[in-house]
Parts: C-alpha cells; sequence; structure tokens
C-alpha cells in the first residue's frame, strides 16, 4: 500500500497567515502540525499547534506544576485571554524545522516505522520537492483497519 | 608542566567557555599523555566514594520525584498556612532547606520553583522574594549533611568524615543562619506581601493529592530514603562507606520499582533512569581529581600550602578564618567544586604544622561553610541558583546578575560572619 492513497491534502501555512487559519486547517484535517511553505512553493519548515500554544500562552511553570492545577485559577483565564489575542497575529514567528517527509510512492508501513523511530504522529508526503499533503498515525490505523 | 597545565584548565573552566566536563578531561588525559602522571597514579587520584555517592543519590532522587512528593509537600505547605504570602514564603523556604538537606539542591529547586512561580501568579505577587528565599535557603540546607552540597561529599569522602561528623559539626549552624537569613528577607519584603483573599483562595484549591503519581512508588522511595539516612547514620559502625550505601539504596530502589515489570519494561525503566544522572557532573569530577592529583604528585600544593601558612603564621584561628572567608569570596563568584578539590589535598598537607590531621577539623569545616555558603554570593554562586534564574527568566521574571548580587553578596557575608562566630567559640 503506496502513501498517495491514503494522504491527507491540506493547505499549507505561508508568510503572513494568521495563527487562526492555521488553528482553522489543522482542526478540519485532524492534523496537530502544517508545512511552512515560501512564497516560491518549497518547504522551509513547519509549524505545530503544540510550539504555538507552548510558546505563546504556556509558561513552562504551569507544564510543570500541571496535575496540581485547581478548577477556577487566574492563570488559566490569563491562558484564555493570550489565545485569543494570539489568533489574529501572524504565523511566522513558530516556525520550526521542516517534519519528516517521505515521497506519495513510499510505501505506508516505511512511514509507520519512520513515525516510531522519530516518536512523531504524523509525517508529510512531498513529491520533487511539492507538498501534497500528510498522513497520520489516524490514517494509518484507517488503512489497517480496511484489510480484510 | 603540571602546574600550567591546571592553571590552563581551571582559566577555561572559570571563562565557562567550554563545558566545563570536556575541560576537566582534556586537562586530566594532557596530564597522563604528556607524562606528568603515569596510568595509576591518576587512577587512584579519582575519589571513587564521591562518584559513587553522588550517583547513588542521583538515581534515588530520579526516582523518588517521579512519585511528585516534592510537590505534594510544597502545595502541602501552602495551604497549611492558609495561603498568607508570608506563611508561604517561610513554609517554602523550610521544605527547600530540608529537601536540600537529604537531596540535592538542584533537583529541590528544579521541583519547588515552578510552584511557587504558579503560586505567586495565583496570589498575583512578585515571585522574587519567594525565589532569593529559596535560593538562599536551597545553600543553607544543603551545607547541614555530608549528602547537601557537592562539597561536602568531597570533603567528608577525601577526610573520611561521616553523616553524623557534618550532622553534629555543621547542622547546628545552619538553623540560626537560616532564621537570620528569613528575619531580614521579611523585613526587606515579607511584611510587604499581600494578597487578596480571592486570591488566597485560588491557593486553596490547588490539588495536591494530584501531585502525587504512583503510591506505591512514594512508599518504596520514602522507605529507601530512609533506609539510606539510617545507613549514613551508621556507616561508621557498620564499616561501610557513604557511596557504598547510596549506591545499595539505589539498586535496591531501582529494584522495588521494577519488581511487577517484565524484562523489557525493566530495561526501559532502568535505562530511563540512568539517563537521569548528571554524567557530565561526574565526568567533570574524574577530571578534576586527575588534574588535582597531577599538581599534588608535582609538589605544587605543599609549596602553596606553605605560603599560605607563611601568611598566617601557622596560627590555626588566622588559617581558619582565611579559609572560610576565601572559600565563600571564591565560591561566590566561581565554581566551588574545582576549588574545593584543590583546597582538599591543601589542608591535607598543612597537618605536619598543627600537629597531625586530627587537629585539622577547624579547617575542614571552615572550608565547607565558606565553599557551600559563599554559593549564595552571587547567581552564578551555585548551580541551584542558576536553575532558579532560568525558570524565572522563562515566566518573565528576570533575575538580574548585580541587584541580586547587591542584596545576596551582604546577606551572604552575614552567613559568614555568623560562620566565624560559630567556628571560633567552638573550634578554636
Amino acid at each position: 500500500m503506496k502513501l498517495k492513497q491514503i494522504l491527507i491534502p491540506t493547505r499549507t501555512a505561508n508568510p503572513g497567515m494568521t495563527v487562526r487559519e492555521v488553528f482553522t486547517e489543522c482542526g478540519r484535517a485532524n492534523l496537530p502540525a502544517l508545512p511552512f511553505c515560501t512564497r516560491s512553493g518549497r518547504i522551509a519548515g513547519r509549524v505545530t499547534l503544540k510550539n504555538i500554544l507552548k510558546i505563546s500562552c504556556l509558561p513552562e511553570y504551569m507544564i510543570e506544576s500541571a496535575r496540581i492545577l485547581g478548577e477556577e485559577m487566574s492563570c488559566m483565564e490569563d491562558i484564555e485571554s493570550k489565545a485569543r489575542q494570539l489568533l489574529d497575529t501572524p504565523v511566522d514567528p513558530y516556525v520550526q524545522e521542516p517534519a519528516l517527509s517521505l515521497s506519495s510512492e513510499a510505501p505506508a508501513i516505511k512511514a509507520l516505522a519512520m513515525m516510531e523511530q522519530n516518536d512523531t504522529s504524523y509525517l508529510f508526503v512531498v513529491d520533487e520537492g511539492q507538498y501534497q499533503g500528510a498522513v497520520t498515525m489516524q490514517s494509518l490505523a484507517k488503512l489497517f483497519s480496511s484489510f480484510g | 608542566m603540571s602546574s600550567i597545565l591546571f592553571v590552563a584548565t581551571y582559566a577555561v573552566i572559570v571563562s565557562e567557555k567550554v563545558n566545563r566536563a570536556i575541560v576537566s578531561l582534556l586537562g586530566a588525559g594532557l596530564m597522563i599523555m604528556l607524562g606528568v602522571l603515569n596510568q595509576e597514579t591518576a587512577i587512584s587520584g579519582i575519589d571513587f566514594n564521591t562518584l559513587g555517592l553522588l550517583i547513588g543519590m542521583m538515581v534515588i532522587v530520579a526516582i523518588t520525584k517521579r512519585s511528585g512528593v516534592f510537590q505534594f509537600v510544597a502545595v502541602w505547605s501552602a495551604k497549611k498556612v492558609k495561603a498568607s504570602p508570608w506563611g508561604i514564603l517561610l513554609m517554602l523556604s523550610l521544605v527547600t532547606a530540608v529537601f536540600s538537606a537529604l537531596l540535592d539542591n538542584v533537583t529541590t529547586v528544579l521541583l519547588i520553583a515552578p510552584v511557587t512561580l504558579l503560586i505567586c501568579h495565583e496570589l498575583d505577587i512578585t515571585p522574587y522574594p519567594f525565589l532569593f528565599a529559596e535560593i538562599f535557603s536551597s545553600n543553607i540546607g544543603g551545607t547541614a549533611t555530608l549528602i547537601g552540597d557537592p562539597p561536602n561529599i568531597m570533603i567528608g569522602s577525601a577526610v573520611g568524615l561521616t553523616f553524623n561528623d557534618f550532622l553534629f559539626n555543621l547542622a547546628p549552624v545552619v538553623p540560626v543562619i537560616l532564621l537570620v537569613t528569613l528575619g531580614i528577607i521579611y523585613v526587606a519584603w515579607g511584611r510587604k506581601l499581600q494578597a487578596t483573599d480571592a486570591a488566597r483562595s485560588h491557593i486553596m484549591q490547588f490539588r495536591e493529592g494530584d501531585a502525587i503519581t504512583d503510591t506505591s512508588l512514594l512508599k518504596q522511595s520514602l522507605f529507601v530514603l530512609f533506609l539510606v539516612i539510617c545507613g549514613f547514620v551508621m556507616a561508621r559502625p557498620l564499616h561501610l562507606e557513604p557511596a557504598t550505601v547510596a549506591m545499595f539504596g539505589a539498586a535496591l530502589l531501582l529494584l522495588m520499582s521494577n519488581f511487577r515489570n517484565n524484562a523489557e519494561k525493566q530495561s526501559e525503566n532502568v535505562h530511563q533512569i540512568f539517563g537521569k544522572v548528571e554524567w557530565v557532573t561526574i565526568f567533570f569530577f574524574v577530571g578534576l581529581f586527575i588534574a588535582v592529583k597531577g599538581i599534588e604528585e608535582a609538589g605544587l600544593l605543599e609549596i602553596l600550602a606553605d605560603q599560605a601558612l607563611n601568611l598566617t603564621g601557622g596560627d590555626m584561628t588566622l588559617t581558619a578564618m582565611t579559609i572560610l572567608w576565601v572559600s565563600a569570596i571564591a565560591s561566590a563568584l566561581v565554581d566551588n567544586i574545582p576549588f574545593v578539590a584543590t583546597m582538599i589535598p591543601l589542608i591535607k598537607s598543612m597537618a605536619p604544622t598543627f600537629g597531625g590531621t586530627e587537629n585539622l577539623f577547624p579547617l575542614w569545616w571552615s572550608l565547607a561553610l565558606g565553599a557551600c555558603l559563599g554559593g549564595n554570593g552571587s547567581l552564578v554562586g551555585a548551580s541551584a541558583n542558576l536553575i532558579v534564574a532560568g525558570f524565572a527568566e522563562r515566566s518573565g521574571h528576570r533575575i538580574r546578575f548585580l541587584p541580586f548580587m547587591a542584596a545576596a553578596f551582604p546577606l551572604m557575608i552575614l552567613s559568614i560572619i555568623i560562620s566565624s562566630a560559630y567556628i571560633y567559640l567552638r573550634y578554636l
């Protein structure tokens, strides 16, 4: 089974795109990240929901103390308010190094092995430098569940 | 040659331009390759008791902290004082001091500082006085025991001082220094700390019970920690080195915490726990011990000791006070580990002047007090200080080097004045 049969086509994140647009597309495609492409269409990195939220909203001390948080705390209200402000800002400062990628002709099992090796749950499918879509652990599960 | 190599190694370590483990291992390697030391002498310079004690305690702490006990105690203590800001500062300082005495300072502040920042955020007050007090409590608490701070581990191991020796000789002055320090922090900041009832009610909503991730791991960790402390106390009658006790405790806790796991899970857990050992520190020690052995073999330390004794006229009081004050000021500005590693053989070589090794005790306690308490003098004085400063900066509360030093250095000097009085009245 080849990746082109299970890939999820998505938009890419581009310079100037807002965090809201990235969140909307990630939510629609059920993906934790999008590739970040330059104006020429080349993949220059990726933007992940986790990184955007961690850098902008979630202080390290809250992550360290996550288990003890109560129900009504001012730190949580602050985070919600920061997240709201964040939505209309450009996504550019949150670009990270590119994610793993494979060609659409690669076998699905190779994608699974590479995700395991790199402790990730998604990878991008790229043919001759052009982004085609993404493959996630869920899309692989869907594929395997269809086996007779 | 050995002197040039040692001074160069020391200078690069102090400059902090290259990782200290790399520098010390390079210095040690060059000492052997250039023929200053042969292989056997170099190995004989490594204090395996210090290394074993450090590694054993690091493993025990790495497993214990997984249980969430540190956060539980921090939040529990904050709620016990009904979330009053000064009460919380006091309780967190005491918790930090006790944990630092029994475990290691870095782990203690790594776990207490995030809870502190969260509490201060909820109370809507500046975390600076809290973090300042925790830095001091960590270094002061660590002074009290053999295992509290690496300089004490090194001194204890090199001289054969037991856990009880440290407890009887250093622990009595520690509460005095801690109380005086907290008193001054109260006058400077504590009395002005205020929080609204609504903010305090947020603290009372913290769920300290949720901090405990694994009750059976918690029981196992506390049981082994208790056994290890008993082992340290009984080490001399049992003819055991502290490293043996710590390593046995680490192995026992590894066994208990993996008892029900299959071989694969055990292997994964053990691999993960050993990954938590600070190997950079361990290899830094290895290189440093060899480098110090090089200058010891070359006779440089004896020359330095003679010069120091000439300056003090061979007077015990003057020598002890010089060691205390020089150690404190040096430890405030540079890493205290290489300083103490150099001072140990230097003090040992003073034995003939003072009528034998049994008369050197005031000097050892002066070195321990100076090196441990001196760490409070600046942000770079101890690893725990840098950890707290890092957390503060990443949460938008930068602790600046000079303003911190302006408050910390005089307070550190006060702790050394108290220590001087203690050493003088008790030993001289």
